[in-house]
């Protein structure tokens, strides 16, 4: 009687079957990702306009307040819907406005001069290459968009790989002490080799990709099934009879973003912000998002542009355990929570997992075909009953 | 002869690759949407006309044709998009909306959103709206003077009276 094939074996093919019937698949999702990661940073290399070079050596950044003062020279009627203050000081901040004609338009400013330095076009970059990677352009209608499942399912596989592989590889640490990679062996030892060192050094990368994607996949569903982590809680409104009453002839009230931003800095006063939205109406809140001591996490606290008082705030002392677990899942995604360095990180790492991919389909080519041949042998030798002819 | 993988039918593997063709396909919706969202299509996809609120004037249109959609707890809601006009721009504290006419100030409806020159609302329809229902459109200014209009739904949303009519058979 043959022998029943080894558990290791068992694994082993798995392994090799968990990527191969979507390898196409994850290979795009893998290196649009990793361009996605740093598609900032593309851009502004690609678009001088996106770059926030000072006019000087000792130039200091304008208040929000004076920047939105000289975007309306510039730009007579234009009306904030948000700002963002990106992390790296490289970057010009990102204005959304809506203009006189209806449109909504973003404008990269110079935070120096308030200088409006170029218009995104028709086509942004930044937010095409993320939709492409997370949703495949699927449209969200009333719930995540079916591409948003397809991606977001993906986790599964690639968990799985990286558990098989570990099992496969049990003493796989010792490839950090003796790295391998044969060039002279022929093609297959050379991607097995490559698979193997790559996958090795990538295992806390593809750990955090498979669970923060799985995180995603479950959001997801959640929101499908009207589950939610956080307590929803009613939207903030201000008071009829709070929104001051303005003569006709008088100009209605501007909120000041510069007096929002030291209200909050006032109660927490480590509190950096990132992300600005003005009221939506005369009854909302100057919205700011920001990073305080944690930095996976924004905290968010909304002011009464009328009393320029905190009415709410969402800090991460405000936060469940749980919450700051599931908040944590999209920056550790991304990887933009702490620079440049961690950026192009990401991007190095996301190149040799989108390798990987294709390294294991070039060895699924060469060997794993045989092998499933072999094991299946095996098992039909081993079985009890007879089967029938072909 | 197993029939597994290898072989002739190895090619078979690679099909996945023609996943790659599924963005292809969704990327003139992506842009179309992005444009409607944008406002870089004109207010909506289909203009209501020109209202008129007192000294007040505004153009509203819907956001899109389609039916309202149910959103959650909310129930089904209709978007629609109001481009306030002349001196409304600096006048109108807030404009809301509602099916059905409202009793007071405070049940006026939905909130529009957004700057004067484009603001949107998810307008809710009722257990009770019918076809004849009417869209009740008030507004505020800042002195605070209130102004109202209202017109038949048939004309504010063709869509939604239609689906209306096939709740009601239901």
């Amino acid at each position: 009687m043959a022998h029943a094939p080894s558990s290791r074996r068992l694994w082993f093919v798995a392994h090799s079957w968990l990527g191969l019937p979507i390898w196409g698949f994850l290979f795009f999702v893998c290196l649009t990702g990793s361009i996605a990661t740093i598609s900032q940073e593309i851009m502004w290399l690609v678009d001088p306009a996106t770059r926030a070079n000072p006019p000087s050596a000792d130039a200091r950044p304008l208040g929000y307040d004076e920047v939105m003062a000289r975007i309306a020279e510039q730009r007579p009627g234009a009306r904030l819907h948000e700002m963002t203050q990106p992390v790296k000081p490289e970057f010009a901040l990102i204005v959304e406005a809506a203009t006189p004609d209806g449109e909504t338009r973003t404008f990269f400013v110079n935070p120096y001069d308030g200088t409006i330095q170029g218009e995104q076009g028709w086509f942004d970059f930044r937010a095409f290459i993320r939709a492409l990677h997370g949703w495949l352009l699927t449209p969200f209608d009333g719930g995540y968009a079916i591409g948003w499942y397809a991606v977001s399912a993906l986790s599964i596989p690639l968990m799985g790989s990286l558990v098989t592989g570990i099992v496969v590889h049990k003493k796989f640490w010792r490839l950090y002490l003796r790295p391998r990679l044969r060039l002279s062996k022929g093609r297959r030892v050379f991607w097995g080799d490559l698979h193997r060192l790559v996958a090795v050094w990538s295992i806390p990368f593809i750990a955090i990709m498979s669970t923060t994607a799985l995180w995603f996949l479950i959001e997801a569903i959640l929101y499908a099934n009207a589950v939610t982590v956080a307590p929803v809680r009613p939207p903030l409104v201000i008071a009829r009879e709070a929104a001051p009453n303005v003569a006709r002839s008088e100009a209605p009230p501007e909120p000041s973003i510069d007096a929002a931003i030291a209200a909050i800095r006032a109660k927490h006063p480590d509190f950096a912000p990132g992300y600005i939205e003005a009221p939506e109406s005369a009854y909302g809140h100057v919205t700011v998002y920001g990073r305080g001591a944690y930095p996976l996490i924004f905290e968010e606290a909304k002011v009464n542009p009328y009393s320029n008082e905190v009415a709410q705030s969402r800090m991460v002392s405000d936060r469940t355990a749980l919450e700051l677990v599931t908040e944590s899942m999209r920056p550790l995604h991304v990887g933009d929570f702490a620079g440049l360095w961690l950026k192009l990180v990401y991007f190095l790492f996301g190149v040799l997992l989108t390798g990987l991919v294709f390294s294991g389909m070039m060895i699924w080519a060469k060997r794993t075909a045989g092998a499933t041949r072999a094991l299946v042998r095996d098992i039909r030798v081993a079985g009890p009953f007879p089967e029938p002819a072909e | 002869m197993i029939a597994l993988p290898g072989g002739r039918r190895r090619w078979r593997f690679h099909v996945c690759a023609l996943m790659l063709l599924v963005p292809i396909g969704f990327a003139p919706g992506y842009f179309q949407r992005l444009d409607l969202e944008g406002g870089a299509v004109g207010l909506g996809e289909r203009e209501i006309g020109v209202l008129r609120l007192g000294r007040w004037k505004a153009r509203l249109a819907e956001l899109d044709l389609g039916p309202p959609v149910i959103e959650g707890a909310a129930g089904p809601i209709k978007t629609f998009t109001l481009a306030l006009e002349g001196a409304a721009i600096d006048e109108v504290r807030a404009a809301y909306a509602k099916i059905g006419e409202p009793r007071s100030i405070r049940s006026a409806g939905a909130l529009f959103a957004g700057a004067p020159y484009r603001q949107m609302a998810g307008v809710a329809a009722p257990e009770t709206a019918t076809g004849d229902s009417e869209l009740w459109l008030t507004f505020e200014g800042w002195d605070g003077s209130i102004e109202q209009t209202s017109l038949p739904l048939a004309d504010a949303s063709p869509s939604t009276v239609a689906w209306l009519a096939g709740r009601r058979r239901r």
